[in-house]
């Protein structure tokens, strides 16, 4: 009895053992491939990190032109785009060797007054040309403080190439503070809605004359 | 048991090589540190531009054209004719922003932007406010330095008085370099430097040399 009985059992038990052993390789393969695909997973996010500079980036609102766009804080909307060979400041007059691309924009705040920072103009490639200088100070939309309740109308002026023109967008921010930066200040980024044909056209028939004292 | 003769020999020879070899290289480490120690080779001489040789400045691209004295007439009865010694680059802007043609060196300042990579100037000319440097476009002055267009950037220097304007001007020329901080894996530029072999002070890295004949005034 007991030797047919361990007959029968020991067969069973092989075979158990062999299943057992098929499984423990197959769960093995698996725990394998499960671990190369979450150590996977680990290195591929790390690419998605972001760089010290991204994170100091601003949080931007984006519109196009004749919106208003909404940063929170201060809201701009632009009104009119142009060009001019020179700008009239009083008696002086201004050349350039380029264009001066000349953005008319209105800005409100919904609660506290501030003055607008000097905007940038970033074109299709990703390039940030500064407002220009040659402008002044005095007679740019960030010179005024802006106000609740109304919208306070300005132009801010670039000096480019006709060449950046096409797709070039406007970003306003707020001025930037000497000792403490804040971590995500708000920008509007604004669409100027130049196309190639508009861009043409700018480039080939500036105004020659933007008198900067022009009441709006 | 008796050892094999050729057995013995070899064990005698190592005990008698080894501590002869520290010797000689204790004696010629000891001889050396005595003498002074060894000395870094010194790095060339960093090259010397003549007018019209572009030079990479890491930010920008700069081409040293001329110097000259200009004359500015009084704007009225009662202000005098000043005469300055304008020196001439044309500078490219090889980032993708704005940059500021920034200010020179001078005794109170470092200077900073364009201006901070003209290390030192000679001979220096003094006045009473240092010279200053600025974008010019047709007349008009600017400090912005747009991205990836060439631009005129003039270093003024006042003559005071009767003085002589030299024969000639030089600046060691500096460069700036891309760097990223540990801290907080930000990028920003630096003025290249390099540092004593001592732990001394950084010092600015002088990346070329620069000679720029004066024109004489109405030439």
């Amino acid at each position: 009895m007991t030797t047919t009985q361990q007959r029968s059992v020991a067969p069973r038990g092989a075979r158990s053992r062999r299943q057992a052993a098929r499984r423990g390789r197959g769960a093995g393969m698996l725990h394998v491939i499960v671990g190369l695909v979450l150590a996977a997973g680990a290195v591929g996010i790390q690419s998605l990190d972001l760089s010290g500079d991204d994170h100091g980036m601003p949080l931007t609102y984006t519109g196009g032109k004749g919106d208003n766009v909404d940063a929170d804080r201060f809201s701009v909307r632009v009104e009119n785009v142009s060009t001019a060979k020179t700008l009239k400041d009083g008696d002086e007059t201004i050349a350039t060797d380029q264009i001066f691309l000349v953005v008319e924009a209105a800005a409100t705040v919904p609660a506290k007054p501030v003055h607008l920072g000097k905007p940038f103009l970033l074109t299709a490639d990703g390039k940030k040309f500064a407002a220009s200088d040659k402008a002044g100070n005095e007679k740019v939309l960030s010179y005024p403080w802006i106000q609740p309740g109304w919208w306070t109308k300005g132009r801010f002026v670039f000096e480019v190439p006709a060449s950046v023109l096409p797709e070039a967008q406007a970003v306003f921010t707020l001025p930037v503070a000497a000792l403490y930066s804040e971590p995500l200040p708000p920008e509007a980024q604004i669409d100027l809605g130049i196309d190639e044909a508009g861009a043409k056209q700018l480039s080939s028939a500036p105004a020659e004359v933007y008198d900067m004292d022009k009441k709006k | 048991m008796t050892e094999p003769s050729g057995g013995s020999t070899d064990r005698q020879k190592r005990p008698v090589v080894v501590p002869a070899l520290a010797l000689v290289a204790l004696t010629a480490v000891g001889i050396t540190a005595l003498l002074g120690g060894l000395d870094e080779r010194p790095d060339p001489a960093p090259p010397q531009l003549k007018p019209g040789q572009v030079l990479d400045q890491g930010q920008f691209d700069t081409k040293f054209v001329e110097s000259k004295i200009t004359l500015q007439r009084a704007e009225s009865e009662f202000a005098k004719d000043k005469r300055f010694l304008d020196v001439i680059f044309t500078v490219t802007n090889k980032t993708d922003e704005t940059l500021n043609v920034g200010g020179l060196r001078s005794d109170k300042s470092r200077g900073f932007g364009f201006g901070g990579t003209l290390l030192k100037m000679t001979p220096q000319i003094k006045s009473e406010f240092g010279g200053s440097v600025f974008v010019d476009s047709k007349g008009v002055q600017s400090s912005q330095l747009h991205p990836g267009i060439p631009a005129t950037v003039v270093a003024r220097y006042e003559l005071t008085g009767t003085a002589q304007p030299p024969k000639q001007v030089s600046y060691d020329v500096g460069a700036y370099e891309e760097l990223t901080s540990g801290l907080n894996d930000t990028t920003q530029w630096f003025l290249q430097t390099e540092q004593d072999a001592f732990g001394g002070e950084n010092t600015d890295k002088v990346v070329a040399k620069i000679s720029v004949p004066v024109q004489p005034q109405g030439a």
